[in-house]
Formats: C-alpha cells, structure tokens, sequence
C-alpha cells in the first residue's frame, strides 16, 4: 500500500478538525473496508485518524426528542455487540437479523456501526484498478455496465453506475426509520434522516452518500417502532455465510389484527442505496395481510425495476423474496 | 501385518499441536535474516507484446532495491520444467495477469506500492478469452478418441436414451497458504522454502530452469498449507525467487497475494461435457459416449481427463470418449482435485440419475444392473472392486428407501426435500519412493528417524509414517521422529494423484522389514519368534544402525485394473420462495484399500466432499470476455464453502484387502473423496425441486 501517516485522535473534535484541514485524510474505525481498499490501492488517503477510542460507543436508550423511547447506537459500538444487545434484540430484532446476516463473525467483531454506513460497494470493477469505474475514477467509464453484471442493480442507477450497496445492517435501517447524527470541525451537530444518508449514483457515483466535507457520524438513532414482534431481514445469497445479497428483504408489519396498519419494506442488493420499497408499502396500507396482497405488492414494486443482462433473475427473486419476508414477519419469523 | 497395532488405528495428527499453536514452519516462516520483498505485478492485457516499460518512478520509491523485467532477467530454460514456463524471458503477453516484473524491496509494503509505478505499455492483439464464442473452433487434442462398438448406430435405436450437455467452470484451488518461496543463496547453491506437493520434482524443475546442477537446489517443505494439485508442478513464483535474490545478492522473500492466485498458479479448467447414454428396457445400458470440449493455454496443452470415470464405471459395450480443446489467452489449466474425475462424474454420473428417471428404475438398482465384472476399457480383472457394497451399505445407513422416486413431492414448510446418490472411482498405484531408516540406542531406548522426501499437504503423512514405523519396528508412536519435505532427504513421490501414502508407507514399511532382517542377519542368532528391530538393538546392545530401502510397485500389478470406489448420498433442502439449497446430509461410502487411519482418512473425504459441495453449489471463477480477466477476484467473490453451508457429513469405509496394487493394500484417498459429489447433490436437487441443473454451480437464480 501507499505510505501513509497514522495519526490517534482523541475527541470528536479534533477528529473533525483534521480531517477538514489535511485534504487527504480518511477515518480509521474497524478498519474491515478501508484497510482491504489500501492494500488494493482504491482507497489511497495520505493520512489515516484512527478514531477508535473516540466517545461514541455506548448504546442506549434515548431519554428525550423526537426519538424517545428509541435506542442510541453509538458510532463507534460493533456490529456484534449492537446486533445482541438486549435493547436491540427486544426493540429491533430485524437489526440483530440484518447484522447477523452480513460479512463474518471475525468482521462483525471488528466492523462499527459507523463504518457500516460508510462501507464502498463490492462491485469487482471498482475494487480492480486496473478497470474503469467512475466510482473510483470519475470519468473512467463503468466497467460493469457492458459487463458481467449479475450482482448489480436494477434500481436507481446511471448510465454512469450501476454499482450496489453492500450492507445488510442498512437496509434494516432503512426500514426502521432510523436517523444518523453527525458532528463537524464546528462543533455542530447535523441529523440525517437514513433514507437520505446513501444516495442514488446519477452523475456523481463516487458520492456514496450525503455527509458533507469534514462531517463524522457519531450515532445512529432508531426511534420506537410497532413491529418488532412482526418483522423479518431475508438475505438471500450465493452462499450461506459471508456472501454479499442477490436481494435482501427487510420487512415489519404493524398489525391490527390481521389488517396491516403500516408495512415498512427495503430492499438490498438491488440499488446504490437501500431501496425502500414505497410502492409496496403503499398498497399493502389499510388492506388484509394475506398471500395474495403481499403478492400484488411485490409484484407492483419489482415491476418497476429495470435489469441489466445477468441480473435479470433478480426481478422474479425480488417479489419471491418479499413475498417470503412479509409472510415471516407475520409468522414473527417461523414458518 | 497381522500384529498391526497402529496403522488401521485412530492417532491423533502427529503435527496437529505444532499448527494450533502455530508454530508448523510454512514456506514463508523462516526467519531469514537480511531478507528482501519481491513483488509481482502483471500484464493488463491478454494477448500481445510489451512495447515499453518504464521503472523510474518505482525506483524512486524508498526501501526500493530493484525492479526486474524482461530487460534485464536472466536467461533462463523456458523448458526446465516449471508449469507455465519461466516467465520474464519476453515481451510476449499469452494471458491477463501473466507476471512481466518482479519489483524487490526492504519491506512486502513497499515492494507492492512500487510495483503500481512501473508503467507497461503494450502492442495489444487480438485475445482469444470468450469460451462460448470459440467452442465451435476447437480442435482434436492430444488424447486420442477411444472408441468401442459403434455409438452412433445403437443410440439411434436404444428404447431410452439422453443426450445433454454438462457444463462446469473454471474453479481455482485456493489453499489456505497461497504460493510462496523463500531463497537463500550460498555459493553456487540455493536453498528454496517453498510448498510442494512434489519435493523432487520442485528441486529439478528449479534447477533445470535456473541451469544449474539439481544438487545444488535444495526444497525445504515441511508443512504445506493445502495445495489441491497447484503446488505439485511448480510454478514461476519458485524461481523468480531465487532469480531476485541472485540479483540483489540478498535472500529474497516472494508471496502471492490472494488475488494474483487467480492468475499464477492453473486452474480447474472449464468443460463443457456431451453425455449421450443409451439402455435397453431392462435398463442394460447399450452405448456411452463422453465428449468433452475444454480450453488450454495459448501455445501448450493440458487436458483434465474427463471421461475417465466413464471408461470405468459400467459394462457398456459401445463406447466413445474424446477431447476437443481450444487454445487460449487464459492461463493453462492443471491437475486439481480429482482432475477429470470429479468433473466427468458430475455428468456422467447426473447422466446415469436421467436415465434411470427415464427407465423409471432406481438409481441405485440401475447402476447395479450395470455392474462390469472386469475393467471394461482394457479387459483386465479387477484387484478389487467393491462398489455394489458402497451402494448397499450407503443405502442403508442413509435411509434411501425413505426415497420418493417422484421428484419435487417431499416437502416441509416452505422446503423441498430431496435425496440423491451418486459415484465416484480413482486409480490406485505405488510410485517409487526411498526411505531411509536410523536406529539410535540410548540405555534401554530405541528411538527410530524415518527420512524421505515425502510431502505432507495437511492430509496426514507424517501420522500415517509414524504410525507405519512404529509397527514395523516394535516401538511406541513417540519414538518414531519423522523427517519429511527436504529434497536432502531420500527421494520420494510426490503427494499427488492419490498415491502419496501407497508410496510412503510402503517404502517406510518395507525399510523396516529391511532393517529387521539386516540386524537378525548382525545378531548371527537364530529366534523362536521373529524378534522386532528395537528387541534386536537391545538384545544385540547395538548403538546405532540404519538401512535404506528403495521400493516399488509389485510387479505384476500391472496386469490388474486397481481403483478406488465411492457411493455418495446427498440430502438437500431447496428453499422453494428463495432457491436456496442447502445440504442438510451427506455420506461418504468409500473402499480404497486399507485405511491407515480413519481419523485423517475421514478428514480427507470429508475435505473432498465440502469442495464437491462447493463444486455444485458455490464455487466458479468469472472471465470478463472484454479484457479476458478474472472478475473474481478474491474469496469474497469465489466462493467455497462456509461452515455454514455444510450439515451433517458421515463418512463409512468399506473393509477392502487387495494387497494386489501394494504390499500394504493402500489405494489412496486424497482425490477419490470429491469424485461423484456434485453429481449426487445435483440429483438431490432434482429429486427435491424436479428441476434439472446441468450447468454448476446451482446458485438459487438456477433454482427459482
């Protein structure tokens, strides 16, 4: 890799005060992304801030807000010990799902919930620099359009990406209304609602998502929700373990006895952003939770979608998979 | 071998405390001092020549010793042996990722960034890289076809028959040590710590491609991090090692990463397989033919064997097995586990499981109907064969008649249940192997050194020597030290095509005869009871005696036809919404000879059958036709199985003693553990969901 300067930071502060000032520093937390991105020569900050031991780790319920009564992730908390503790796993068991279902236990053990949100799309012609993505050279052209594009997205893109992005915990995020707080060099505070943190690639794709120059995520803050006895994360995958989604459903339905108040659906592995699936939703408001509804609503969202050659098969795998989350967040996850 | 105490007996892996601690000694362990880092960077294109190549900004770089290229290599023998040639010997370019420079520096970290810096430039042409698009163009290779009856004729008129074609990809081996060497220049000699599979063959290929004397190379390989065939011949990374550090008069230190092994060291190449499969009524089969159209390196052919299982496996009296092969800008291809076996099982064996759909038989019952009393493709008799036992004891432990022949019936939940079976065969042989014996007394001790230039992959050598030695000599396991993996050491065969522990331990068993019968032949005594060689070093009160054997194979086993045979019962579930397949049960039953010890002989099928898992379900390497590169490129992308893909994995041997192909009965196991797998998960998946799947691996998009 790149020789590069390796400097602790200790406060929020002066974390975001560097960043901002050294043009070409990059944060440092689990490290399970950026540092595979260095050896690979992708990512090449000049500096890395290793803000490990920042004060942002604790989890725990949010007293006063608009989200009271939710839970508090802090930043800097892994994925494992997020996805089991006992406020998540009561509160927001399609968290504890959604994580469980990403990487590995030796990456859940390291990955933060900050680096989650910040993880880079495994699409292969991003991570190969010897192939053009625009992505990681804007301007290069994109690899994987004309190319073998089974894992890509159907969703959302550009002509200028069609890349994915990689996260399960997100897409339960996504479902769960959740909110990402962040800090600047100013000492400001900023919340971002999730939905809008990733964005669609348009003409920017090496713009994951919105945070702005300097700007670091403290928190994420989930608000109450009234689905968790009825909510499932489905991940559907080439593999059982470690292998990114074909498609991922994340789904909660909150229930008037067999009515469907509200469903709340996203999609993984289908867009640059976790798709929430508005148009399903919307359908499935006020009507019966039966087989044949959940079918007409997936069959609404994914007629939507617009493949590539080798991802066709995700279409018919969308509405499979939503069809089969929303029937195991009924059945509260056995079925 | 009737006072067998060991061998045939469950001892723990002799070398199982030094790897769980850490400190098993791999290629790249030694603490060399004033070691250098080379690294290796690549062609980006897939055919043509380099123009230029510009290494100023790499020599910039701090720590930076030396960038090596074609420029300024050595000459070296392109024909010394090693797979792929010697490489740096020109500006041609036959595949993408080919190795065009070596950059050495004081650190592995600043060798790789600097190997970024160098700046190629090439005159492309046009690359021969889409496999779907040249099929068409491929050419007779070398095997020729073998021909029996006449196919044609009896296909066109059988009362059942199929015609379909098996595809499977290209799959790279992917130990868990990728390749990597150590050399330490002295003089004239060069001491090379490198993973082989072949010790000898790694210490000639080296010197004949540096044109020096094979004495004057020396392979130290003590533990090998797997190697599936990728570290039997040797590749150009064992080399260029010592060609850098001659250069830089340094010890040099050169590792692959995980993503060049894509492009380094073979692979498991792609094989479209025609089966057309002919059978009466009765369900005798009529014809066979296994036709299989595969792609080799641009400029040299290699061809993994695929219908080998076909020559064997059933009476037929009409037969055809051929190769046709296209010539490509992808990097040759070579021996991986199971080579042509585990590949040409999965057709010929789905085959067999359509046709015997078709006849509405049971699998099982139609293979048995089909039975060969002697080698159908050479009219020898059999050393043995007990494949008929495989099938029924396999079915009876796994439950088979639990079966519904009707596919896509057995449900639970939202699952479809399925069972499936099929076979496998690989060929037993001794190759010639030395072994030298050293008795060492102290007071009322005997300690016995057992030397050969034996290699242990992780299967179990050292334990299975161990246990041979301590047998044939009257000693306690933990006074047999075991030396192997030094090319110092007496020669041996390598650890490859499943005939490493017949070659070993027959080799150490009969030095241990040897040294018996030379020490009764020093006592001058005549005994009641044949005394053991550690009684004779006592009771004579010698100090220190020992002996070399040079053992091969039996005459006359030649005239036998010696194989390994397996039946494996696969049990998925299908997930009906998802596609998913997961395999909740699978048996291996196997008769290979005489098992030295169950408990690494298990380890090994069960290695074997996880990869032939891996083999139908996950694993599969992605060309991108527009640049001819892999697109996987890491095991985040190529994917083997996890823990969690694999259920309940049974293993039963079948008691065989056919002393026919070795002394000690030994067939072998390393390979015969992955052949006939896929195929049996495969028809598990068509029995589960009634879809048949001709193309691995089944990923769900297959299944939905």
């Amino acid at each position: 890799m790149r020789p590069f300067k390796y400097t602790h930071v200790n406060t929020v502060q002066s974390a975001t005060q560097l960043v901002s000032t050294h043009s070409n520093a990059k944060f440092l937390a689990g490290g399970t992304n950026i540092l595979d991105l260095m050896k690979e020569d992708v990512e090449r900050p000049d500096e890395l801030l290793d803000i490990t031991f920042l004060k942002v780790a604790d989890i725990k319920m949010i007293t006063e807000g608009p989200n009271k009564g939710g839970v508090s992730l802090g930043a800097l908390s892994n994925n494992t010990e997020t996805a089991n503790h006992e406020l998540i796993r009561l509160n927001h068991p399609l968290l504890t799902q959604a994580i469980l279902a990403g990487a590995s236990a030796q990456i859940r053990n390291m990955a933060t919930n900050g680096g989650n949100l910040m993880q880079r799309t495994r699409c292969p012609y991003f991570y190969d620099v010897d192939m053009p993505c625009n992505k990681r050279v804007p301007g290069s052209g994109c690899g994987a359009m004309e190319g073998i594009n089974r894992m890509h997205a159907i969703f959302g893109w550009s002509s200028k990406c069609i890349a994915v992005y990689p996260s399960d915990m997100a897409v339960a995020l996504a479902v769960l209304d959740a909110t990402v707080q962040v800090a600047n060099s100013k000492g400001q505070q900023r919340r971002i609602a999730f939905t809008d943190f990733h964005r669609l690639p348009g003409e920017n794709p090496e713009k994951d998502n919105n945070l702005l120059p300097g700007e670091l995520i403290t928190a994420i803050e989930l608000p109450p929700n009234k689905f968790a006895s009825h909510s499932y994360y489905l991940k559907v995958r080439d593999r059982a373990s470690y292998a990114f989604a074909l498609v991922s459903v994340a789904a909660g339905l909150e229930l008037n006895g067999n009515n469907i108040v509200q469903a709340k659906i996203a999609l993984g592995g289908v867009a640059h952003k976790p798709w929430r699936a508005l148009r399903a939703e919307e359908l499935l408001k006020g009507k019966e939770a039966t087989e044949a509804n959940f079918q007409a609503a997936a069959e609404a969202e994914m007629n939507q979608a617009k493949p590539l050659e080798y991802n066709r098969f995700k279409v018919e795998l969308g509405k499979r998979a939503i069809v089969r989350a929303l029937d195991m967040a009924m059945n509260n996850g056995s079925k | 071998m009737e006072a067998n105490k060991l061998t045939g007996t469950p001892v723990d892996r002799i070398d199982g405390l030094l790897k769980v601690t850490g400190k098993a000694t791999y290629a790249t362990d030694y603490p060399v001092k004033n070691m250098a880092y080379a690294y290796l960077f690549k062609s980006t294109i897939a055919a043509g020549t380099i123009t230029k190549i510009d290494s100023t900004e790499a020599l910039k770089v701090p720590g930076v010793l030396s960038v090596i290229t074609h420029l300024n290599a050595p000459k070296l023998n392109e024909k010394g042996g090693l797979r792929g040639g010697a490489l740096l010997q020109g500006p041609d370019i036959e595949f993408y990722g080919q190795h065009i420079g070596i950059v050495v520096a004081e650190t592995f970290e600043q060798a790789r960034h600097a190997s970024r810096l160098v700046k190629v430039e090439y005159h492309k042409s046009e690359a021969k890289v889409d496999f779907e698009k040249l099929k068409k163009d491929a050419v007779p290779s070398k095997n020729e076809d073998l021909k029996r009856g006449d196919v044609d004729a009896v296909f066109n008129q059988a009362d059942f028959a199929i015609d379909e074609l098996y595809a499977t990809p290209i799959e790279h081996h992917h130990p868990m040590e990728p390749h990597a060497t150590i050399a330490v220049w002295e003089g004239e000699k060069v001491t090379l710590y490198n993973g082989s599979q072949i010790i000898n063959g790694a210490q000639s290929s080296a010197a004949n491609t540096l044109n020096i004397k094979s004495e004057n190379v020396r392979i130290v390989s003590p533990h090998i991090g797997g190697g599936f065939g990728s570290k039997g011949g040797q590749w150009a990374n064992l080399v260029l090692a010592a060609v850098a550090a001659k250069m830089i008069s340094r010890p040099v230190h050169l590792a692959l990463s995980r993503q060049q092994m894509f492009n380094s060291v073979g692979l498991r190449q792609h094989n479209d397989q025609r089966i057309r499969l002919a059978a009466d009524k009765d369900g005798k089969l009529l014809a066979l033919a296994h036709q299989t159209t595969t792609h080799c390196a641009i400029n040299d052919e290699f061809v993994e064997p695929c219908g080998d299982c076909s020559k064997v496996m059933y009476e037929v009296p009409n037969s055809l097995i051929s190769y046709r092969v296209i010539p490509m800008n992808i990097i040759i291809p070579t021996y991986t586990r199971g080579p042509g076996k585990s590949t040409g099982s999965f057709a010929l064996e789905s085959a067999i499981d359509e046709l015997a759909f078709k006849l509405k038989m049971d699998p099982i019952d139609f293979r048995l109907k089909n039975e060969p009393a002697k080698d159908p493709s050479n009219g020898k008799p059999w050393s043995s064969r007990k494949l008929v036992e495989c099938l029924k004891e396999g079915a009876k432990a796994f439950g088979w008649d639990k079966r519904s022949a009707q596919p896509g019936v057995t449900q639970l939940g939202d699952y479809l249940i399925g069972y499936g079976v099929a076979c496998g065969t690989y060929p037993a042989r001794q190759r010639d192997s030395s072994a030298i014996i050293k008795l060492i007394r102290t007071g009322n001790k005997v300690k016995a050194i057992v030397e050969q230039a034996a290699a242990d992959l992780g299967t179990g050598t050292y334990t299975i020597l161990t246990q041979t030695a301590a047998d044939g000599l009257g000693l306690p396991i933990s006074q047999v030290q075991v030396t192997i993996g030094d090319s110092d050491l007496p020669p041996a065969a390598g650890s490859v095509g499943s005939v490493g522990a017949a070659s070993y331990a027959n080799a150490v068993n009969e030095a241990c005869e040897k040294i018996t019968n030379e020490l009764l032949a020093k006592s001058g005594k005549q005994f009641f009871v044949r005394p053991t060689a550690a009684q004779l070093m006592l009771s004579e009160g010698i100090d220190a005696f020992q002996t070399r054997m040079d053992a091969k194979s039996p005459e006359g086993a030649d005239a036998y036809s010696a194989h390994s045979f397996n039946a494996n019962f696969a049990e998925v579930w299908v997930n009906r919404s998802t596609g998913m397949t997961t395999v909740k049960r699978f048996l291996a039953v196997t008769a290979a000879g005489k098992i030295l010890n169950p408990k690494t002989a298990r380890s090994q099928i069960i290695g074997g059958n996880i990869w032939g898992i891996g083999m139908a379900l996950t694993e599969e390497s992605i060309i991108d036709p527009r640049w001819g590169n892999f697109i996987t490129r890491s095991l985040a992308d190529y994917h083997v199985p996890a823990n969690l893909d694999i259920g309940d994995m049974e293993t039963i041997f079948i008691r065989e003693n056919d002393i026919i192909p070795n002394k000690m009965g030994i067939k072998g196991i390393g390979e015969v553990g992955i052949v006939g797998v896929a195929a049996a998960v495969a028809n598990a998946i068509f029995n589960a969901t009634g879809k048949r799947i001709r193309h691995l691996p089944i990923t769900p998009d297959k299944l939905i």
